[in-house]
């Protein structure tokens, strides 16, 4: 007569047990900004990209528009010059991507060819707006399109910030705009040199 | 006729001597950015030194190279930038107005074609008084931009249009 109460019990104990077990292996991997970053897929002129096609590789993102005159050229500037004063085996293990977040003006063919300006590894991503603020929200970007005076029509509010995900995908570092192309450099070879032979 | 003719030259040659803002502020270090080839924006900038006794103001610029120039400014907000043109860029008398990456710029719209480093755009520059002044700003790369290194902010000087953001 208890036996279908015991099977009950029993059931909801391993359903627990599998639910932790997949819990502790699907749980995001602890970093210095836990509950942060992670992996997204956008649109490239080559077709979809994913953050995890680069596991095993360091990953500086950078959310930007190319119609920004100033801040993304800057920026984007910086990390080319840090970039080329990797030696090529450091360069070979780092993935740059240019993730634009003015999908409206700025159509995948036109971010590879911006991108390509900068640095020929850079690459240009973009996507749906729900999609960019989904993602930006998990990495703590800010954007937002505002409406301006004058023929520009909108400019893009944003934080200008280089995110550096080690090879885990695990976001470990948060590069500031005003930092020099000497900063990003020494940042991105203590990522590079960190999860070296962490890397599983 | 001739009494005409004397007074347009009379109009004409009295701000010089008064001394308009084109006569008072010296423009140094002009650049243009370089951009990537489907890239129809850009930023230019400046120095001006206001070596007159009243104050200046810039309040316009065109380039026969674009569409249009506008005044615009980067309010930094918390690690958020935020572009905004602003009415003019005020150079107080004896002072000094830097625009540079960051903050203060020209801002190129509409490129009628790529600019490639090297070149030398023709900007006229509209100050408070109507007077103007060409310059020609080299074109430079990403990587030979002055100021780079460190983008700090200095649009104190300068009102963003339409009050709050």
């Amino acid at each position: 007569m208890k036996r279908p109460l015991l099977w009950l019990l029993f059931l909801a104990v391993a359903a627990l047990a599998a639910g932790g077990y997949w819990w502790l292996k699907n749980r995001p991997a602890p970093g210095p900004y836990p509950g942060m970053g992670g992996d997204f897929t956008l649109e490239s002129a080559q077709g979809p990209v994913s953050l995890s096609d680069f596991r095993g590789k360091v990953v500086a993102l950078y959310f930007g528009y190319t119609s920004c005159p100033d801040v993304c050229p800057t920026s984007l500037g910086a990390l080319a010059a840090a970039l080329r004063g990797l030696t090529p085996e450091e360069l070979a293990q780092v993935q740059p991507i240019f993730v634009s977040v003015d999908p409206e003006r700025d159509t995948p063919q036109k971010l590879a060819e911006y991108a390509r300006y900068f640095h020929p590894s850079l690459i240009g991503l973009t996507g749906p707006l729900p999609k960019l603020k989904e993602i930006t929200r998990r990495y703590g970007a800010y954007f937002r399109k505002a409406p301006v005076a004058g023929s520009l029509g909108y400019a893009v509010d944003h934080s200008s910030v280089i995110y550096l995900i080690d090879r885990r995908g695990v976001l470990v570092d948060m590069i500031q705009h005003s930092d020099s192309p000497q900063v990003i450099r020494a940042r991105l070879r203590k990522v590079l040199g960190e999860t070296q032979s962490g890397a599983s | 006729m001739k009494f005409w003719l004397s007074l347009v030259l009379m109009t004409l040659t009295l701000p010089a001597l008064a001394g308009t803002a084109a006569d008072d502020i010296r423009i140094s270090d002009p650049r243009v950015r370089e951009m990537p080839p489907t890239v129809k924006t850009s930023a230019g900038f400046l120095t001006m030194t206001n070596q007159g006794r009243v104050d200046h103001a810039l309040v316009g610029a065109e380039s026969p190279w674009c569409g249009h120039v506008e005044l615009h400014t980067h309010i930094h907000d918390n690690g958020v930038m935020r572009m905004r043109p602003v009415e003019k860029m005020p150079v107080p008398a004896g002072g000094v107005t830097r625009l540079q990456p960051g903050g203060l710029h020209l801002m190129l719209m509409q490129l009628k074609r790529p600019l490639h480093a090297g070149e030398r755009m023709p900007i006229t520059l509209i100050f408070e008084d109507g007077s103007r002044k060409t310059i020609e700003a080299p074109v430079r790369r990403f990587d030979q931009m002055s100021g780079m290194k460190m983008p700090m902010m200095h649009h104190e000087m300068a009102m963003p249009m339409g009050g709050k953001h």
